[in-house]
């Protein structure tokens, strides 16, 4: 089986996320990237297809300047075969539209049986490209997933609805599927992983080398401004040293009758 | 803001709470409402939509839509935008809403914002509000293009109460195939950590660090105040406790009388499931996590100094 697995790097979880000037997206000069979370559930899953069946091909494909080919290289050293980037000035401003053109355009060009990704980004919770793609390239989808059986050309898979309920669901492959955290426990890349991943080829590419060019891409999605939430009443802040803030605490337990 | 076509969603057998909100959102921004109702035998919940504000409900009922597949839906979805020819296209953010809204927003080349909670007309332009970074932002996004296509955060707006006489037209031609197979709903069996009638509640987060922290340092505080354990996803994502302990919307949706969450940020999937608390107090070293703005009560600080403060002093009011 030929998988494209797409990862997207976001602000690492516990950074310090600061508007940039002008507003319209956060400062990213210097902070920590790592890959998507709801991603990182997703190369688990095809690594796993590997492991049972070594014929497979993992392609790890990710949009995004240089600082990506640190993530590719970390998806090679947890056993992905190949990785490309993808990256154009085109691309700056790209919304969910010209990302998943992008992605079609490599899915189409490297004839996969298996799409896999996120839910959706951690940094724009859009939670579109997914079936985007899926359209784009003629396959079937199901989004947030928690399992899938791999059987016959088959593949059943549960998605996560809401309130613990699931959606069972069976796709004829090629299809894509995009994965909701917590799916499987992912592996670290081990010594010789990360070893043999400097070997493994990364290729960089154009918006022109996948077909595609700034005009085909144009988006339709602006971000306009983002902006700290406004601040509604907001909670009374319990403050003074630990012993005062625990006698507040318990006074606060008192009058809810609960002490 | 033209013509505006609601795409309706079916829970139990009913309108879902969420399309009613749909409803209010239109209304708000003026203009011809239209809705669509799919599934199969839904004639009923189409009458029902028209009298509740729905404008002219299309109802697309065929034995292919009984379940929801993406190629059924979208199908259908697309029919209604061909005979409506609206501007702008509501879904809900809902497991149907975000596996289909960006299918049917690539079949036409439209423009989509997500899980927007606002729509707010600006001349002859409109401005989608909505959440980015896991809630730490908000952000305003412009859409280029007709239809454009919003997916609406449920919860964000109020039901539509008003009463209207609408109309229902039955959609034609929306029968056909799908490449995605229904087989079943599952329900998660119960767990035996029921957290739905607790009247006290500590849960912790990823705050925590490690699962070994759970009983070290929030079991000593949950254990004083008599109450039961829970935990935000990533806790369960990371199998540091079982999914039954989960709160959210993807967990279990509880409302105690008191609700302590310990190095929790609150993303929205987890205030969905705590927000129905009487009381909620807040633990968490990061004074603009969002947890603090559904919170009543707050304590900005390190978890591993105050959590055991906490559990001696509530110890000590109960004398012993």
């Amino acid at each position: 089986m030929k998988i494209l697995v797409c990862l997207k790097q976001v602000p690492h979880k516990d950074a310090r996320l600061e508007l940039a000037g002008d507003g319209s997206w956060i400062q990213d000069a210097n902070i920590k990237f790592e890959i998507n979370d709801y991603d990182n559930y997703a190369l688990e899953e095809a690594l796993r297809i590997k492991d049972k069946d070594p014929a497979t091909e993992v392609l790890v494909l990710s949009i995004g300047p240089d600082r990506v080919q640190q993530s590719l290289r970390t998806a090679l050293g947890m056993g992905a075969d190949r990785a490309i980037q993808v990256w154009d000035d085109g691309l700056a401003h790209a919304d969910s539209l010209a990302i998943a053109k992008t992605i079609a355009a490599v899915a189409k060009a490297e004839g996969r049986d298996l799409v896999l990704m996120g839910l959706m980004a951690d940094d724009t919770n859009f939670g579109v490209t997914g079936p985007m793609v899926a359209e784009l390239i003629g396959f079937p989808h199901a989004t947030g997933i928690v399992s899938a059986k791999f059987e016959g050309g088959q593949v059943e898979v549960e998605r996560e609805l809401e309130g613990g309920a699931l959606e069972v669901v069976k796709l004829t492959l090629p299809a894509l599927l995009t994965t909701q955290t917590g799916m499987n426990e992912v592996r670290y890349a081990s010594l010789k992983g990360i070893m043999q991943a400097k070997k493994k080829p990364l290729d960089k590419k154009s918006l022109g080398d996948v077909g595609l060019s700034a005009a085909a891409i144009a988006p339709k999605v602006k971000i306009e401004k983002i902006y700290s939430p406004p601040k509604g009443k907001g909670a009374e802040i319990l403050t003074g040293s630990k012993d005062e803030v625990a006698q507040k605490f318990v006074g606060k337990v008192k009058e809810l009758g609960l002490l | 803001m033209a013509k505006t076509l609601i795409v309706g969603e079916i829970q139990k057998g009913g309108l879902r709470e969420a399309t009613l909100e749909l409803v209010t959102l239109a209304r708000k921004l003026g203009g011809e409402v239209a809705s669509l109702v799919m599934g199969s035998g839904v004639g009923a919940v189409a009458e029902d939509l028209a009298k509740k504000g729905g404008g002219k409900v299309l109802l697309a009922d065929d034995a292919s839509l009984a379940n929801y597949t993406s190629d059924s839906y979208a199908r259908a979805v697309r029919k209604a935008i061909e005979t409506e020819k609206p501007d702008l296209v509501l879904m809900s953010n809902t497991p149907i809403g975000w596996d289909l809204a960006g299918k049917v927003a690539s079949q036409l080349d439209a423009g989509i914002a997500t899980d927007v909670i606002r729509i707010e007309p600006d001349g002859a332009d409109l401005v989608f509000v909505r959440r980015m970074f896991n809630a730490k932002f908000d952000a305003r996004l412009r859409v280029s293009g007709s239809p454009r296509i919003a997916t609406v955060q449920p919860g964000a707006n109020e039901a539509y109460t008003g009463s209207d006489a609408g109309s229902v037209a039955k959609l034609d031609g929306v029968g056909g195939e799908s490449r995605t197979k229904f087989v079943e709903i599952r329900v998660a069996p119960a767990g035996g950590h029921d957290l739905t009638k607790a009247e006290v509640i500590v849960s912790g987060g990823r705050g925590l660090q490690k699962p070994e922290n759970f009983e070290t340092v929030l079991k000593p505080l949950v254990d004083a105040l008599g109450a039961q354990m829970g935990a935000s996803r990533p806790v369960v994502d990371a199998g540091w406790l079982p999914h039954e302990y989960q709160v959210g919307s993807s967990g279990q949706i509880v409302t105690p009388k008191l609700y302590v969450a310990v190095g929790i940020s609150g993303a929205i999937q987890h205030l969905v499931g705590m927000k129905g608390a009487n009381h909620i107090i807040a633990i968490n070293k990061d004074p603009d996590a969002p947890i603090f703005e559904v919170a009543d009560t707050g304590i900005v600080g390190d978890l591993f100094e105050i959590v055991p403060a906490l559990a001696a002093a509530v110890k000590n009011a109960k004398g012993g």
